[in-house]
């Protein structure tokens, strides 16, 4: 199963994500997130946190989470290598991110993402096993 | 690539065409779309029309959606768009504003010509670039105190000066005089202000950058002359805005926005478009934490334009009061305010959310600058890399019909990876030498992506602004130097 597919849009960009779980789903949306950001894959130590977000539904956890993980991305200045969804419940979710600093001038940072968007957000179960999940950022 | 719009585009002149109010259900209004004939084509290339229809659906607009011929596909409100709300039925919306809250542009003028200029343009461009931090989370070369950002947030700009990073006569001519009023840092998050901390000064990357650009061509002299331009003169343009401090703000505001739009029972046909009655609590919060934002922006440009002057002092072994480095404006054009306007033959206070727009105010108003009220608001419109910018003046037209609203740019007409498979191979910097231009750029990919062919012709946009007469060309500059995030 493919994990995540980028998104066309004029301006901005957007990711298409996949799951056999909604777990699942929330870390390849993540990962197909920094992958617009760089393609430094390494592992790397010394960062860890863990995550809780709210949100009224689906959307909004999903979308909060991406944003979170932006945050943390920004002001923590850390690559996150290793991202886990422990628990998504109906208004909140737990998630647990792992990574390092990185060397800004060895490593490309491709664009920045101001923002993960509601603009035609979506969390849908396809079928058994099966999730999909589509979100915009704003470049 | 995405899907055409295939709703109705009824024409109502050569550059003018209706969304008519029957093309939607929930349509309070309809749209309207200022676009020539040859631009057509790219507008109805993707789901930006739609994005008209929809805000024409948000409660409370007073007269239509608008977009300006910039337009194209955003997220909530399309980029180029111009709607206003009534302050008792209207509503406020932080997608109306976009995550880069007071995103703008910041015109320096110097004494300087382009003789004097272009033999150290090499030189000058590489003071400039080490000078002024950009890039991708690029940090400013002062870390303020939680106490001194809650400063910059209610003073804006004018906090920037009092600490000697400008002159006292730069705030006259920064739009709301670089300090919004309302602004109240209770209501931004601890989040926000730590993003915020240490970007004060910092150009951030995408499509921002600071340009050296020569006036190439003046198209009203007297106008032209009140706003001290002349042909062959060197000027600066800075194009940045609030960094993560107003994304933060937007994100915070949309979550809260989210529970508002059930508590008030309104319904819009995109989340992004998540808004609040103007009178409620969540309505004023946003509008006191946007304040905070603008006044960030306003704060990181003047912060700029100080080191600006430096780089300039540096390289030209003179003062930047000699060199002349007057501000000549400043505009926000991702921002939501309450102006009074004349809507149906009375004149009425309404918000106006302008998502890629610009305003343009028409002589005589009095919040412009006494210098230049005899001959309207100076509007400045960044082009793309390489192709140079435009000096607009704001006419009675844009009060009648938009606002006092125009244009922002030249708007994008490729995607990323339209514009990435175009680039591929291509040695970006090395063209723009060929034509003159020296870059400078922190990631190459965004280059690639900034590419000219992305974008829409910024000529086309203003000449067709200039046929509404929604704005007036003043001037036009090309770029010398250009230094990218």
């Amino acid at each position: 199963m493919k994990r995540f597919e980028i998104l066309d849009h004029t301006a901005d960009i957007g990711i298409v994500a996949w799951g056999r779980s909604l777990l699942e789903l929330f870390v390849n949306a993540a990962e197909g997130m920094f992958s617009l950001i760089t393609d430094a894959k390494e592992p790397r130590e010394g960062f860890q946190t863990e995550i809780e977000v709210e949100g009224e539904d689906r959307v909004e956890l999903l979308v909060n989470w991406l944003n979170e993980l932006l945050y943390i991305f920004e002001t923590e200045e850390v690559l996150l290598t290793e991202i886990q969804v422990k628990r998504i419940g109906p208004v909140s979710m737990k998630g647990r991110v792992s990574g390092g600093t990185f060397d800004r001038s060895r490593i490309e940072l491709k664009r920045e993402i101001k923002a993960c968007t509601y603009y035609q957000a979506a969390v849908e179960e396809l079928g058994p096993s099966l999730w999909r999940a589509q979100v915009y950022f704003d470049l | 690539m995405t899907d055409r719009w295939k709703g109705p585009l009824e024409r109502l002149d050569k550059v003018r065409w209706i969304i008519p109010r029957t093309y939607k259900k929930g349509m309070n209004t309809e749209g309207i779309i200022f676009a020539a004939e040859d631009m057509i084509e790219a507008v109805l290339s993707d789901q930006a029309p739609e994005q008209v229809a929809n805000v024409a659906c948000m409660p409370g607009i007073v007269g239509r959606s608008m977009a300006m011929p910039d337009i194209h596909w955003g997220y909530g409100f399309p980029i180029g768009g111009v709607a206003a709300f009534g302050m008792d039925e209207g509503v406020v919306s932080p997608g109306g504003v976009g995550f880069d809250i007071n995103c703008g542009v910041c015109l320096l003028r110097t004494e300087l010509t382009a003789e004097d200029v272009t033999p150290r343009i090499k030189e000058l461009v590489t003071a400039l670039y080490r000078d002024v931090p950009s890039g991708l989370g690029s940090e400013g070369k002062q870390v303020f105190s939680l106490r001194q950002l809650k400063d910059v947030l209610r003073g804006g700009a004018r906090s920037i000066v009092k600490r000697g990073f400008g002159w006292n006569e730069d705030t006259t001519f920064l739009e709301e005089g670089g300090a919004m009023e309302g602004a109240n840092p209770d209501e931004v998050s601890e989040k926000a202000l730590k993003r915020g901390m240490e970007q004060i000064g910092t150009l951030g990357s995408g499509n921002h950058f600071l340009e050296v650009e020569v006036v190439d061509e003046i198209f009203r002299s007297d106008i032209a002359r009140c706003f001290g331009l002349f042909k062959g003169q060197v000027v600066v343009m800075i194009h940045t805005g609030s960094r993560g401090f107003g994304h933060q703000v937007c994100t915070d505001s949309l979550r809260f926005m989210q529970s508002a739009m059930k508590k008030y029972g309104i319904h819009v046909p995109d989340r992004q478009l998540a808004c609040a009655p103007l009178f409620s609590s969540e309505g004023k919060t946003y509008l006191a934490a946007m304040a905070c934002a603008a006044n960030f922006a306003w704060a990181n440009r003047q912060f700029i334009t100080h080191h600006v002057r430096e780089s300039f002092e540096k390289i030209f072994g003179s003062s930047a009061e000699r060199l002349g480095m007057h501000v000549l404006y400043d505009v926000a054009h991702n921002i939501a305010k309450i102006e009074r306007h004349e809507v149906g033959g009375e004149e009425r206070d309404v918000c106006v959310h302008r998502k890629g727009a610009t305003r343009a105010f028409a002589a005589g108003d009095p919040v412009l600058p006494e210098a230049y009220r005899a001959v309207g608001q100076p509007v400045l419109i960044p082009g793309d890399m390489g192709t140079g910018s435009y000096i607009l003046v704001g006419t009675q037209q844009a009060m009648k019909e938009t606002f006092g609203s125009t244009c922002h740019g030249a708007g994008r007409i490729l995607s990323r990876s339209q514009a990435d498979k175009r680039s591929r191979g291509r040695d970006i910097e090395a063209e723009l030498l060929a034509k003159g231009i020296m870059v400078m750029a922190k990631s190459r990919s965004t280059l690639r992506e900034e590419v000219t062919e992305a974008y829409k012709s910024v000529k086309a946009v203003v000449e067709t602004v200039e046929q509404s007469g929604i704005s007036l060309r003043v001037a036009s500059t090309r770029p010398l130097g250009v230094v990218k995030g």
